[in-house]
């Protein structure tokens, strides 16, 4: 896209290639970062903002590029976090196997909301979702003796074993989170540039203008949603193990909901990089806040959160990366024209 | 541990004779009080909805700011909860237009995600917000008529609950009749119909806008400071009820005045009804499956949606 609105058909290639350079050399920079030896807090903080990332991609497939509004990514998370959990404990299966069953529990959870909601037009969807987001929370309250209810689960650390995705060192958990943060920017990618992509590009623009040009709306909400529910169950999966420690209020609540959905807003909806730049800048301020106000329940944190919500859909609502993405193209032009 | 002891005999004589239908009997009458609460939330939210095709998800927290501003004014004035009921809408009158003006205003011709966002961050606001100033313990307001009761056989109505019920009809009466014999309450509706022809008419839209909004919040409050004699007041009481009052708007049909009373008293008695028969922890799961069955099969609403009367 930022090739096309240049004159120059020579200069074309000279600055895709910069474009391409500059996130490799970022990924370089995180995949060298473990091996300047930094503390653990500083390594556990670029995990969490490499999950969350994840999590703002994989609500994006559908929050951003088709635009509807979803509150119940807690609950696909929680689906695909319980599942790994119970089975890694009760029955010692490996996550490797436990997360694909809590992958299919997200995407059922997913077409169970979808499928009601998206032949509706107005705020159905985002209410669905909503009330599925309860009904997971309720349930994994109500039936104690599989889930343990208000307690929550306790993932024992059986040993340092790449099977278990159990390590005694920061550094595996780092790594997996950063390849699995890859894998929600390569789905957007794919997404973006996919027919898939448009057709849900459309639905966001004008609902009624897409089922004209023969747009299946149902069908195309529901593939993104299923997608980004796996995505989320996955995230879901390595999170458990990574966390060790699940109750329903904290990976099945509203709160987290809106977290996944603040990053992705923070960041800019529907662009590939915007949830990466929203964790970045949401994770550590989360931590910041925690540290001046406590992380008990006083909540100092939801109340950043929601100020910061009220902001940027009030004066930057298609995200911080808009105001990054001019100083980008500068500076790829400036490379460009160096070189 | 006396005041239960009705129940307990209730429960007794279900068992001695098999087919009481005492503890039925009792389950909806419950679902019916608590429907009328629902109601009044529910006719706030849909007013809301109806004139300016806005959903509101901080509608929960103005219930909850009812509770706390009928508690305060409580432990200032000690007046009764039903008297406060006369400052507490008029001040969340005047505080939901704030709200309207302010930040809600902006986002009124954006699309529902935008809308969504908006006052999700404000619901988030005003609960934390409140955690904040007045910490998570619950807190009572005291009456005479706390654990006043009238029986009829074996069915007990609790009276804060009766009057609660009654007040909230009448309220929601009274919005019916300002919306339908008053100048302004046809202005409103005119411009609920179509904004455009309403200012045809003579009639300011933003005015109508910010009117609804703070009736709906004004109803939403009162209906906070009605549940004040029987529910704890704390920060996160209004979740729950901002949930049903959602439930509720779609199954009476979003922006239908008189199918948000009727969902209101349906979903109550399902709840009650859940609560009873299969777990008192499962209610809110029934009503939620309620939910997501009339999104499948009737979308509209029992009644059908759009209209504001």
């Amino acid at each position: 896209m930022d090739a096309k609105s240049l004159p120059a058909a020579g200069r074309k290639a000279a600055i895709r290639t910069p474009g391409n350079v500059l996130p490799l050399l970022l990924l370089a920079v995180l995949l060298a970062f473990p091996l300047a030896d930094p503390d653990d807090y500083l390594l556990r903080l670029a995990t969490n903002i490499f999950y969350f990332g994840a999590l703002g991609c994989a609500w994006n497939l559908i929050g951003g590029f088709g635009g509807q509004l979803s509150l119940a990514h807690a609950s696909l998370f929680a689906l695909g976090a319980y599942p790994t959990g119970l089975l890694l404990i009760n029955l010692g299966v490996t996550p490797l196997l436990g997360g694909l069953v809590g992958i299919g529990a997200a995407v059922l959870g997913a077409l169970a909301i979808g499928y009601p909601t998206f032949r509706l037009r107005g705020p159905y969807f985002a209410l669905g979702t909503l009330a599925f987001n309860e009904i997971t929370r309720i349930l994994l309250l109500y039936f104690r003796d599989y889930t343990r209810g208000p307690l929550g689960l306790i993932v024992p650390f059986k040993g340092n074993n790449p099977l278990n995705l159990q390590f005694s060192t920061a550094e595996p958990y780092y790594y997996l989170g950063l390849a699995i943060l890859l894998l929600g920017v390569y789905a957007g990618y794919r997404v973006s540039k996919s027919r898939m992509g448009y057709y849900l590009a459309a639905i966001r623009g004008d609902q009624d203008a897409a089922e004209s040009i023969g747009i299946d709306l149902t069908t195309t909400k529901l593939k993104a949603l299923v997608l980004s529910a796996a995505l989320t169950g996955l995230v879901g999966a390595f999170y458990t193990v990574y966390i060790a420690y699940i109750d329903p209020e904290s990976v099945a609540s509203i709160d987290l909901s809106i977290k996944i959905v603040l990053i992705a807003i923070i960041g800019g909806t529907g662009t590939v990089w915007g949830p990466v730049l929203g964790a970045t800048i949401l994770i550590p301020l989360t931590e910041v806040s925690n540290a001046m106000f406590g992380s008990g329940k006083a909540g100092a944190s939801l109340i950043l959160y929601a100020v910061l919500l009220i902001v940027i859909v009030l004066f930057s609502p298609r995200g911080l990366i808009l105001w990054l993405e001019r100083p980008y193209r500068v500076l790829l032009a400036r490379i460009a024209g160096k070189g | 541990m006396k005041t239960l002891s009705p129940q307990s005999r209730n429960s007794r004589r279900q068992v001695t004779q098999g087919m009481d239908l005492t503890p039925f009997a009792q389950a909806v009458v419950n679902g019916l009080l608590m429907g009328g609460l629902y109601a009044l939330v529910a006719v706030g939210l849909t007013i809301i909805f109806g004139t300016m095709n806005v959903v509101n998800f901080a509608h929960g927290e103005f219930v909850m700011l009812g509770m706390f501003a009928t508690y305060w004014l409580h432990s200032f004035t000690g007046l009764d909860p039903l008297v406060l009921i006369f400052a507490v809408m008029p001040l969340m009158f005047i505080f939901g237009a704030l709200v309207q003006r302010s930040l809600i205003q902006r986002v009124v011709s954006d699309p529902h995600e935008t809308q969504i966002l908006l006052t999700l961050g404000i619901s988030v606001l005003l609960m934390n917000g409140a955690l904040l100033l007045w910490g998570p313990e619950p807190r009572a307001v005291p009456t005479p008529y706390a654990f006043a009761a009238l029986s009829f056989g074996a069915v007990r109505i609790p009276l804060p609950r009766l009057i609660a019920f009654l007040v909230a009809l009448l309220l929601a009466a009274l919005l019916w009749a300002f919306l339908t014999r008053t100048d302004l309450g046809r202005a409103l509706r005119a411009t609920s119909e179509n904004p455009d022809w309403a200012v045809l008419m003579g009639i300011d839209p933003v005015k109508m806008y910010v009117l609804a909004f703070g009736i709906g919040i004004a109803l939403a409050a009162a209906a906070g400071t009605l549940m004040t004699p029987f529910f704890n007041t704390f920060p996160r009481a209004g979740v729950f009820f901002g949930m049903i009052a959602f439930v509720v708007v779609v199954l009476g049909g979003m922006g239908n005045i008189l199918g948000a009373v009727l969902g209101a008293l349906v979903i109550g008695v399902t709840e009650s009804l859940t609560g009873q028969f299969v777990a008192l922890d499962l209610s809110m799961f029934g009503v939620f499956v309620l939910f997501l069955l009339v999104l499948i099969f009737k979308p509209t609403g029992i009644i059908g949606g759009g209209r504001l009367y």
